[in-house]
């Protein structure tokens, strides 16, 4: 009613006419107040940098209020929506994973600004689409609570502007005296990083950059330098290879880049109906790699032998090609009469590649390689691979000035020479006494914390980069994620120290307008073509030139000389010999500090959280030592360390194989006093490292350490419902050779055990989601298995858990020996053979269309979809366990304890910074409940959704499992087998009737998972045990 | 016992035999005395017979309650597994009888044996509250009581004590409600 | 003329008369607690507490304490279930299958042996409790309407079969057990000075006064519970069986299970007995009720049900090698001469041969004898149920994840917190409870005592013998 003299106030500022009041008093909400933001955001630009920036803050902000003695549980809201990021969906950034020499060309998901998920980026020219376990481990890192808040002078915090201030002043001070500074570094890819390098040094030009490689292949680039004039390491096309010979080069595992030659090898590998031949594989090592895992022929050998074994092998190629004959005592390694005829015969096709750091070595190697032809055909001398530039020589004279006070000033960027470096003592003393010290870590590590400063650099997620693989393939590394800490990038400091502007991403832009934009062509503007580089995260002009594969080179070498240096070096010794090996999973021990990685079974000794030594059963008795029972390695000269044995089937007699990248003492909580550290262990050789030493003394130390394997049993018992191979002369014969029917007899005869069935059955009316695991093309890598740790949010429950047999991963790697015995002798079929073939069989939840976990489950909490799939509900379950136990596969894994939050689960779940990981669409799983894989629904529900918003189906191969898209050679399939079109359907089509067979069919369990065989490309007969065509 | 409750003239004849009670009751009932119960701290067989109580109905009862259990656990199962909310489990049908025989085998014995007890408590008016009617304590223990309702027999009391003691019994009392 | 008696040897020796029975079995209730049994009940109640103690630690921290792993997830908490509900079908079968049968010698036992199932399915229970991951939802598993709209349980699973199986069978024991009770109660209520105990046990008593109708309803209410009982007990183990029989995992998966558990639950279920009766005997001084006549009866139980899971174990091992399945022949072959072979020969000893030594009669009738070889048949299958569950689970079908099972301290705590709890329940219901079945005693004194009670007067022995309602019940 209009009279109403009644008036009623919106609160006192009405009353008082407040200014403020009267300007938002007719705004329902007053505008959002943007200042503090702004603070944040510097310059309001448009471009991606500021986006990520707010996309940051939120979570930098959390992540900070996390490092505090009580953290802050407040999720702070975006002021005003970024454009084009929404809550729950994810976005992904082309970006670049560079660790030392290690590569990848990645896409990295992100959650409302927090990366969770490092995929591959199919654009890649060199690594394919492909991960690693590091790779995929790489995210964790990123969150890692041990890391540095911020610069530090000693143990003392300082501010940037601070330590800039010293910094600069003491490098003046130095150059003006014309003291050395010493810039030391792993490998460094990025040329833009070069460059900031040589800037550097043109403002302080009494500085030398060294590099050097903690797993060196110096001698490569040497070898190549004497035999063809170019100091570089080729590249390899493993695909154009029907013969492939690998001597000590774990080229699968950690061999230079194993995401390069997987994929080209495995498509060698790999079989079909339109490709029923594949390659043969001979490798000679002594210790057992993957690589050797996936060799058809293996043959052990000690180091001492190396250099004979390479010899051996161009004298018995040479013999048959006519080539000229060299000196070289002969030597007993088995296969290496067959390896020779079958290179000879492949000539043109044909590849060695040999591990050694020993340039005479490889001089042969070239020769032989030569000899064979491979030069512009299988080795492309034009496209040279940077992934070890390291100089051991450079590092050694380093090492020496410092010791003789020869240098003033020294930087060091992703090197840790302290820890990694054989002289790493010697470095240790006198770095103190350098006057300037520098070093770019993330964390106090050895070598850090011995210097004056540390500023820290971001992790690659929070910066800018780009990268040079190889010749002409280039590629840029762009932050995820604002900085978490007050880091700075070093090539920023470096530019802040060199007086120049400090803004890195400028840099790199203006570096690839010069130097890479001329290389491209069909943009119209520079922008364009710097858009569509960062979009694509790749921009590869050597394409072209690669795909040639380089030109015949003239081998030019000194065979002679090399022959008498590897006379004078490789004599057969009779004493215990060791053999330093890189681990699939820390690698060279710079990413030690990743639970992930730590946890992560090593493919073929199964062992985590440890390194061992690992020695022959027959060593072992003649050493009288067992597995677990700790022994002291001593190498003359060095210090003893001591290590659990392993008894490793396939380990040459007479030599004990230990792991580098353990041993950390600085690297973090998970990485601590994890191991010994087998570095010092490593010696020089005509200046080059090597990872060989004869005359090693083993002797019992007393005591046990136990090692924790995630598998304990090596054998297949015989088992052909479980595994199943065949020889490639067979196959080609019959493509279902090896084929196990199980059938059960009934009054109309013996009827195929899975055709039988009490119960009527369902229908999978829309999808069904299966999966195809090819064992021919599965190397063992273990990518999966950290690919799906990382998108399930998969627990890592710590070295006694592992040994409890309590490990969490829903996907493994089975690996099996072979064995001599009879199928029916079964104690002997628990003994693996003294060189036994492997197979790998990676297994999961096989989602059985009768599964034996639903039916047992009292409170439906496990239940199967009528998409095929067997599913878990988390929160129903009361953990009886009588699904686990009554599961043919063993898939299932319970939650013992609180993983999650408990306090001696240290693993960076447990801290909130940690928590950071979590991808939020899988739940994270309490204690008490079981859990296990789900062919991440969670991917199907979202695909499926996307499928549905743009009213369509899903696409044939749209959606995909977090192990099918890590997977670097494609040997997990995955799909919806009603689709017609999608790859699995088309690849069971023919398949089903081939190599086709389902894990324990004859128990009926109807899995949604089939295997392809495992072909073995051998004349021989196979180990007995797996190849008889037998009916049940 | 709603006819002797409270008020009332008894008389008890008190054995010390089993079989004499019942030779006895025999006895006392040709004489013509209508014995109200015999009370004897064990089961005596055929007393409830010479005494002529009717024979009881409790396995109809149990046979009834058992019935409904079969029919309980036939309709939760179907209802449950095949009409409210099917799942897929194990490849099996949703409702695949033979996986339900133990329910019903077991609700069946549940709902019998306790809808007897129940039953057998009430039909005796017995209950944790329940005030006994003891002619004599030594009935739970060593002796046997035979009750007479005075009310309920035209004979006199001196005859029946009489009859009683004729029969073996080692006392007779009076006992007045 | 004088017919010397036909009946067997005595159940009931001293010449005991009505009086004798009530004064012999009530003394202990309402006496003061003896020595013995205060000792006894001290130790007991001292174990409980530790067991609790380490009980709760377990529920706290997870069951990551035990020594179970991915590969076996079930050892000792599902072995001491099944051993505890297999101890527990001795009582029913005493007082369910005997009465069916008429054997008068149960009367003296049989109510000691109900307590015992009681108590031994309380035990097992609690073990159904503790082997959860997360207990508290324990409840889940019946068939409620819940939160989660109408989520049922999964009828289809062994162990909602289970839950239903091992409830009823403790409803109707307890049921049985305590309407056998009702008059020895009013007995007791009878005798009470103290208005206290007139109070409860006349409330326990339900106000019996032992009318001649309510002891004939009453003895049919009996015979039919008995006759309730006996496929209940039987289906109980078998049920428990089908947790193993209806899974795919070699070694459990064996049709011949039911049969075979029931046997073998009855074994150890005497065994059992046995051992708390020539205790209680001792304690009670109740030598004149259970007699070395009971301890041999039930020693040739014993033997027969020990010769049925002998029979049984080769039967297996028959079939596995039969059916040509290669991983149950595996299975077998490993559980005989695997890594867990002692625990199998264990079993072997104890439960096959160990009993034989009953054909013995002066084994049979020898109490020491009986008592050692009791205990040393519950090890044996205790053994066995091991054997059953560690030596199948830990080399299934793929040999990658075979693994080895070793308890830890909470493992054997929480094994030992049952036997407190047992005890403790079973000396309390021996401390306050009548021990012996009186009225059912009495029922029997004339027909099996050793000679003529003095005091029973009346009729001549002889007539009493040709009794018909006797000569029934002496075949």
């Amino acid at each position: 009613m209009e009279h109403t003299k009644k008036r009623y106030w919106r609160g006192l500022e009405e009353l008082r006419n407040d200014e403020d009041f009267v300007k938002n008093a007719y705004q329902e909400f007053p505008s959002a107040p943007t200042n503090d933001l702004e603070n944040i955001v510097d310059g309001t630009g448009t471009h991606r940098r500021d986006f990520l920036k707010v996309l940051g803050f939120g979570m930098a902000a959390v992540s900070l209020a996390a490092c505090r003695e009580a953290p802050v549980r407040k999720a702070i809201p975006y002021l005003n929506k970024p454009e084009h990021t929404f809550p729950s969906i994810s976005d992904y950034y082309a970006s670049t994973y560079v660790d030392g020499g290690d590569y990848a060309s990645v896409l990295v998901e992100t959650r409302e600004g927090r990366p969770i998920k490092i995929e591959g980026n199919p654009q890649s020219g060199v690594t394919y689409g492909g991960t690693t376990a590091r790779v995929q481990a790489s995210v964790l890192s990123l969150y890692d609570i041990d890391k540095l808040k911020g610069p530090k002078r000693g143990d003392a915090d300082i501010d940037w502007a601070t330590a800039d201030r010293e910094i600069v002043n003491q490098l003046g001070s130095i150059a003006s005296r014309g003291g050395a500074i010493r810039i030391v570094t792993s490998t460094i890819l990025s040329p833009s990083t070069k460059a900031v390098v040589a800037d550097f040094i043109r403002r302080y030009p009494t500085t030398t950059h060294v590099m050097y490689d903690a797993n060196s292949a110096f001698g490569m680039v040497q070898a190549n330098q004497t035999s063809f004039g170019r100091a570089v390491i080729p590249s390899y096309n493993f695909s154009r290879a029907n013969t492939i010979v690998g001597i000590n080069a774990d080229f699968l595992g950690t061999w230079l880049n194993p995401l390069e030659f997987a994929r080209p090898y495995a498509e060698t590998r790999k079989l079909g109906k339109t490709k029923r031949d594949m390659s043969r594989h001979y490798q000679f090592e002594p210790a057992f790699t993957t690589t050797g895992a996936n060799a058809d022929y293996r043959g052990p050998y000690k180091p001492s032998q190396e250099g004979l074994v390479v010899a051996a092998l161009y004298n018995k190629v040479a013999a048959k090609l006519g080539g000229s004959p060299i000196s070289a005592t002969a030597v007993d390694v088995p296969h290496l009469d067959k390896a020779a005829t079958d290179l000879a015969a492949s000539r043109g096709r044909a590849l060695v590649v040999c591990g050694s750091n020993d340039p005479n070595v490889q001089v042969v190697v070239n020769a032989l390689n030569g000899l064979l032809g491979s030069y512009g055909t299988t080795i492309d001398l034009n496209t040279p691979l940077n992934y070890r530039q390291g100089n051991d020589v450079e590092m050694n004279t380093f090492i020496n000035d410092a010791k003789a006070g020869r240098i003033q000033g020294v930087l060091f960027y992703n090197a840790n020479p302290v820890y990694d470096h054989p002289r790493g003592a010697e470095l240790a003393e006198v770095l103190p006494r350098i006057a300037l010290s520098v070093s770019f870590a993330d964390r106090p590590d050895e070598t850090a914390s011995l210097v004056k400063y540390i500023t820290p650099a971001p992790h690659y997620l929070e910066s800018w980069n780009d990268a040079e693989p190889k010749a002409g393939f280039f590629s840029l590394t762009q932050p995820a994620i604002t900085y978490i800490y007050k880091t700075r990038q070093m090539q920023s400091s470096l530019l802040t120290w060199a007086g120049l502007p400090n803004d890195f991403q400028d840099y790199v832009r203006n570096y690839w307008r010069a130097n890479l934009y001329p290389r491209a062509t069909g943009y119209s503007s520079f922008d364009d073509f710097w858009v569509k580089s960062l979009h694509d995260g790749v921009f590869e002009p050597g394409r072209a030139a690669a795909a040639v594969g380089g030109s015949g080179a003239a081998f030019a070498g000194n065979l002679a000389t090399a022959a008498t240096a590897i006379a004078q070096r490789y004599r057969a010794g009779t004493g215990m010999e060791l053999a330093l090996y890189e681990k699939v999973s820390v690698g060279t021990g710079a990413q030690a500090n990743n639970p992930w990685l730590q946890e992560m079974p090593d493919p073929v000794t199964k062992a985590c959280w440890d390194n061992y030594a690992a020695i022959s059963q027959k060593t072992a008795n003649d050493l009288g030592v067992e597995q677990n029972q700790l022994v002291s390695v001593q190498v003359e000269g060095r210090p003893a360390i001591e290590l659990p044995v392993l008894i490793q089937p396939g380990q040459t007699d007479g030599t004990v194989a230990v792991a580098i990248g353990y041993g950390r003492q600085k690297a973090g909580r998970s990485a601590n006093g994890v191991g010994q550290n087998a570095y010092p262990l490593a010696s020089f050789v005509n200046g080059c490292l090597s990872f060989a030493a004869a005359n090693v003394k083993i002797e019992k130390a007393g005591g046990r350490r136990e090692i924790a394997q995630t598998q304990t049993h090596d054998t297949v018992m015989g088992r052909l419902a479980v595994l199943q191979e065949a020889r490639l002369a067979d196959y080609k014969k019959n493509p279902a050779a090896g084929a196990y029917i199980p059938k059960v007899v009934t009054s109309e005869g013996p009827v195929v055990a899975d055709e039988l069935s009490l119960w009527h059955g369902y229908g999978k009316p829309n999808h069904s989601w299966g999966m195809i695991i090819d064992l021919n093309s599965c190397i063992g890598c273990n990518a999966c298995v950290i690919g799906c740790q990382s998108e399930n949010n998969i627990a890592v429950v710590g070295r006694q858990e592992v040994i409890n047999r309590r490990e969490m991963h829903w996907l493994r790697i089975d690996r099996y020996y072979s064995s001599d015995a009879d199928a029916d002798d079964l104690k002997g079929l628990e003994v693996a053979s003294a060189n036994p073939e492997v197979t790998f069989q990676p297994m999961l939840c096989q989602h059985c269309s009768n599964a034996p976990c639903e039916t047992v489950c009292p409170v439906l909490a496990t239940t199967h979809s009528s998409e095929g799939l067997n599913q878990m509900t988390y929160n129903r379950c009361v953990g009886t366990r009588y699904c686990a136990n009554n599961c043919p596969y063993k898939v299932r894994r319970f939650n013992w304890f609180k993983y999650f939050d408990e306090s001696e689960f240290d693993y960076h779940f447990n801290n909130d910074l940690g928590k950071m990981v979590i991808n939020p669409d899988v739940t994270v799983r309490s204690r008490g409940v079981i859990e296990k894989c789900s062919f991440c629904v969670q991917r199907i529900q979202e695909g499926k959704l996307t499928a549905k918003k743009e009213r369509r189906r899903p696409l044939p191969d749209e959606i995909q499992t977090a192990c099918a898209q890590a997977c670097p050679t494609n040997a997990i399939i995955f799909g919806d087998m009603n689709n017609p079109e999608s790859t699995i359907s088309q690849v069971l089509a023919y398949e089903a009737n081939e190599r086709a067979f389902h894990v324990l069919k004859e128990i009926n369990t109807r899995p949604q998972i089939s295997y392809l065989r495992k072909i073995r490309n051998k004349d021989e007969e196979l180990k007995k045990e797996l190849t008889q065509d037998s009916q049940a | 016992m709603a006819h002797a409750n409270g008020n009332g003239k008894f008389l008890v004849g008190i054995f010390d035999d089993d079989d004499v009670v019942l030779k006895a009751v025999v006895k006392v009932k040709e004489s013509g005395v209508r014995i109200h119960e015999v009370y004897t701290p064990f089961p005596i067989h055929g007393l409830d017979v010479v005494l002529g109580h009717p024979r009881t109905r409790l396995g109809i009862a149990a046979f009834l309650f058992g019935l409904t259990g079969t029919l309980c656990a036939l309709l939760l199962t179907a209802y449950m597994e095949r009409f409210d909310w099917p799942m897929i489990v194990g490849g099996k049908d949703p409702y695949s009888f033979p996986v339900y025989i133990p329910i019903i085998f077991e609700l069946t014995v549940l709902l019998c044996a306790l809808g007897m007890v129940g039953t057998f408590i009430i039909s005796n008016g017995l209950g944790p509250t329940v005030k006994p009617l003891m002619f004599d304590l030594r009935t739970t223990d060593n002796k046997f009581a035979m009750a007479i309702d005075l009310s309920k027999n035209k004979l006199a009391e001196g005859d029946i004590e009489n009859i009683l003691r004729q029969s073996g019994a080692a006392e007779v009392n009076v006992k007045q409600f | 003329m004088h017919i010397s008696s036909p009946v067997r040897t005595p159940l009931v020796t001293g010449g005991k008369t009505y009086a004798d029975v009530t004064e012999d079995v009530s003394r202990q209730v309402e006496g003061r607690p003896t020595r013995e049994w205060t000792i006894a009940f001290t130790i007991s109640v001292i174990v409980l507490l530790y067991g609790t103690a380490c009980l709760f630690y377990t529920w706290w921290e997870g069951l990551g304490v035990w020594g179970l792993n991915k590969t076996v997830g079930w050892a000792w908490d599902i072995t001491n279930f099944v051993w505890w509900v297999g101890i527990g079908h001795a009582g029913t079968l005493i007082s369910a299958i005997l009465l069916l049968f008429r054997q008068k010698w149960r009367t003296a036992v049989n109510r000691a042996a109900e307590a015992m199932t009681i108590f031994a399915v309380i035990c097992a229970a609690s073990f159904i409790l503790m082997h959860m991951g997360r207990p508290w939802l324990a409840y889940w598993a019946l068939p409620l309407p819940n939160t989660f709209g109408s989520l049922w349980v999964n009828f289809k699973s062994p162990l909602v079969w289970d839950v239903f199986a091992i409830s009823t069978y403790f409803t109707v024991s307890l049921v049985f057990w305590y309407m056998g009770l009702v008059p020895d109660l009013a007995t007791i209520r009878d005798r009470a000075r103290s208005r206290v105990s007139r109070y409860i046990y006349g409330a326990l008593s339900l106000g019996w006064n032992g009318s001649a109708k309510t002891w004939a309803r009453y003895e049919y209410m009996s015979l039919i519970l008995a006759g309730l009982s006996t496929p209940l007990v039987l289906s109980v183990h078998t049920i428990v069986s089908m947790d193993f029989a209806t899974s795919v995992i070699p070694g459990w998966h064996t049709t011949i299970f039911p049969p075979y558990f029931v046997a073998g639950a009855i074994f150890s279920g005497f065994a059992m007995v046995q051992n708390l009766m020539l205790i209680i005997r001792v304690v009670f001084r109740l030598e004149d009720y259970i007699t070395v006549e009971h301890i041999e009866s039930m020693n040739k139980v014993i033997t027969l049900t020990g010769s049925i899971v002998g029979v049984a174990y080769l039967t297996e091992f028959f079939i596995a090698w039969y059916s040509g399945v290669e991983f149950e022949s595996y299975a077998f072959i490993n559980r005989a001469f695997g890594p867990y072979w002692w625990a199998y020969w264990a079993m072997m000893t104890c439960n096959v041969i160990s009993p034989q030594l009953f054909w013995v009669r002066s084994i049979r009738r020898s109490v020491v004898w009986t008592f050692v070889l009791s205990v040393v048949v519950n090890i044996g299958m205790w053994f066995e149920r091991f054997v059953i569950i560690v030596t199948s689970l830990h080399r299934d079908y793929l040999p990658s994840s075979w693994a080895m099972f070793s308890p830890t301290l909470f493992d054997i705590s929480d094994y030992i917190f049952s036997f407190g709890l047992f005890f403790t329940l079973f000396l309390l219901f021996s401390k306050f409870l009548p021990v012996v079945n009186m009225a059912e005693v009495k029922a029997i004194i004339k027909s099996s005592s050793e000679r003529l009670p003095k005091s029973v007067s009346g009729v001549a022995k002889g007539e009493r013998v040709t009794n018909p309602t006797f000569n029934k019940d002496v075949e």
